[in-house]
């Protein structure tokens, strides 16, 4: 299934506003921090070309409003995201106790790909597979976003 | 302010009326297909449908009195309701029985209500009105003489559901207490799952519901298995869940390698974006290049307005073309001249780009 025009698109477009946003801010970085920058930014304008239509996407903004420099992720959408994972992490937390031992293979597959998508830890088993599809969707959209600009900026340097 | 005091002050007074006229509607609307039915003869198992109708009778009169007429003849009449009412159902004749028995198999699935199904009649229709009324069933279960009727509607979906499954099943019964179930779930999208139970598999509710579930995840694995590359031989759970984290977690490590990449190409991505968006307010659609409108996206790469003159502008359509590997881009921004380009592979068109980039470092 490749993804579809209008998903990089969108994706494109989110990404250059948030690089632009950030490049007004912070003139000089080192390289470490401009690939972080980076690939937040892209991070942040796939999930934003989601439109708040997937949990994962909701998860990935508001833990980006929460821990990064808030500069990039300026939307009042990010601030109720983030109040939505909050009122799911209590509402996890008081309802299930956490168990972390795994029995059988397919439990801790699934526990490793809770950790591995955005806001997995607080789906249950059916929305988790069907975040995930969507996931490896908007990551594969995002990584040929990339690599065409890559390859398009780095060719006959 | 003080309107809105009072207005407040009658809003939960107004929805509690509101409330009751809705389940005293609904009750009507019942007691009348049952009144409907008693007139015209009941086809099957007579006898249990009578004795039912024995109780619901007289409350269903004293019902019919209290409201208006007009909400009857208004409201549409749920006929396959009663069509199923029809079903041999053995309940004790007694209100607060009724009530309980049918809050029973609501919540537990009861044995008793099983037994007696023999009957098969015609396949009820409209399952919204009985899911629409199962809900008042669920958030009243206090008031006894309104939701009585009402408080058979669970039941007589359970009916509905078991009969229609028996059809398919060829031996065993069933419990619909997770097709009743699943219509408040999937209330939004379908009326109802029909969940059948298959032969010599176990049938109490809660396997049923098991099984819904377990049958919606195995489709969407089934996609999944799809989308991931290598995955479609594959049988077995773990596996493919493997082979889904590897994916997934490859992804994530080439968007890694690449945001590297890219700000390795330094410091010319900030230093395009910058210029670009200096210039996008008024040539983004204009055609500054002689008969040119640019497709939205890459002229914010490559728009500037200081670079009108840069001959090689025409290919970045092309280049723009190969950069999305060829596919058909989707907006209609693209002139005619791109499909006269003549552009081959990203090699030839690249170059162009990256001399642009170099201009601009």
């Amino acid at each position: 299934m490749r993804p579809c025009n209008s998903l990089k698109l969108e994706f494109l477009k989110n990404w250059i506003m948030g690089l632009q946003r950030w490049s007004f801010s912070k003139k000089e970085m080192g390289i470490l921090e401009r690939k972080k920058a980076i690939k937040l930014s892209a991070d942040i304008a796939m999930a934003s070309a989601r439109n708040g239509t997937t949990r994962w996407s909701r998860a990935l903004i508001a833990n980006a409003y929460s821990k990064h420099d808030k500069h990039l992720v300026s939307k009042g959408a990010s601030t109720e995201y983030s109040r939505r994972i909050r009122s799911k992490k209590i509402l996890k937390r008081s309802c299930r106790r956490i168990r972390r031992r795994s029995k059988g293979l397919v439990r801790e597959r699934t526990r490793i790909l809770k950790n591995l998508i955005p806001g997995g830890e607080l789906m249950n088993e059916g929305s988790l597979i069907e975040e995930s599809l969507d996931y490896i969707v908007s990551l594969r959209a995002q990584v040929d976003v990339m690599r065409s600009l890559v390859s398009a900026s780095e060719v006959d340097r | 302010m003080e309107l809105n005091a009072g207005a407040a002050g009658t809003g939960p007074h107004k929805t509690a009326s509101e409330r009751d006229e809705v389940a005293a509607l609904e009750s009507l609307q019942f007691t009348d297909e049952i009144r409907r039915l008693m007139s015209a003869p009941a086809t099957d198992n007579a006898s249990s449908f009578t004795a039912l109708l024995e109780l619901p009778a007289p409350q269903a009169v004293q019902l019919i009195h209290s409201p208006d007429s007009a909400k009857l003849t208004a409201a549409p009449a749920p006929a396959p309701n009663v069509d199923d009412f029809k079903g041999s159902f053995h309940y004790p004749f007694n209100s607060g029985l009724i009530e309980r028995a049918a809050r029973f198999s609501v919540f537990t699935g009861d044995g008793n209500i099983n037994e007696d199904n023999k009957s098969n009649s015609p396949e009820p229709t409209s399952y919204n009105s009985s899911a629409s009324l199962q809900k008042p069933v669920k958030s009243e279960p206090a008031e006894t003489e309104s939701s009585q009727p009402l408080v058979s509607d669970p039941t007589v979906e359970n009916r509905r559901n078991k009969r229609k499954d028996r059809e398919k099943v060829k031996g065993s019964t069933k419990k619909s207490k997770t097709a009743a179930k699943e219509s408040s779930d999937d209330a939004e999208k379908l009326p109802y799952v029909h969940v059948r139970a298959r032969r010599g598999q176990a049938t109490d509710s809660h396997s049923l519901a098991e099984r819904a579930r377990r049958e919606k995840i195995n489709a969407r694995m089934k996609l999944l298995q799809e989308l991931v590359p290598g995955c479609g031989k594959i049988s077995g759970m773990a596996l493919v869940l493997d082979e889904i984290i590897n994916h997934v977690q490859s992804l994530q490590r080439q968007v890694e390698f690449l945001s590297m990449r890219l700000a390795a190409v330094n410091p010319g991505i900030d230093f395009n974006l910058d210029s670009v968006f200096t210039a996008e307010n008024g040539s983004l659609m204009d055609s500054n290049f002689p008969g040119m409108v640019m497709p939205m996206m890459w002229p914010e790469v490559q728009l500037n307005g200081n670079r009108q003159q840069y001959p090689p502008q025409l290919h970045f359509n092309a280049l723009q073309q190969s950069v999305w590997g060829k596919e058909e881009v989707c907006n209609n921004y693209i002139t005619p001249e791109n499909s006269l380009l003549s552009y081959d592979s990203s090699g030839n068109s690249a170059p162009l780009h990256s001399n642009r980039l170099k201009m601009e470092l």
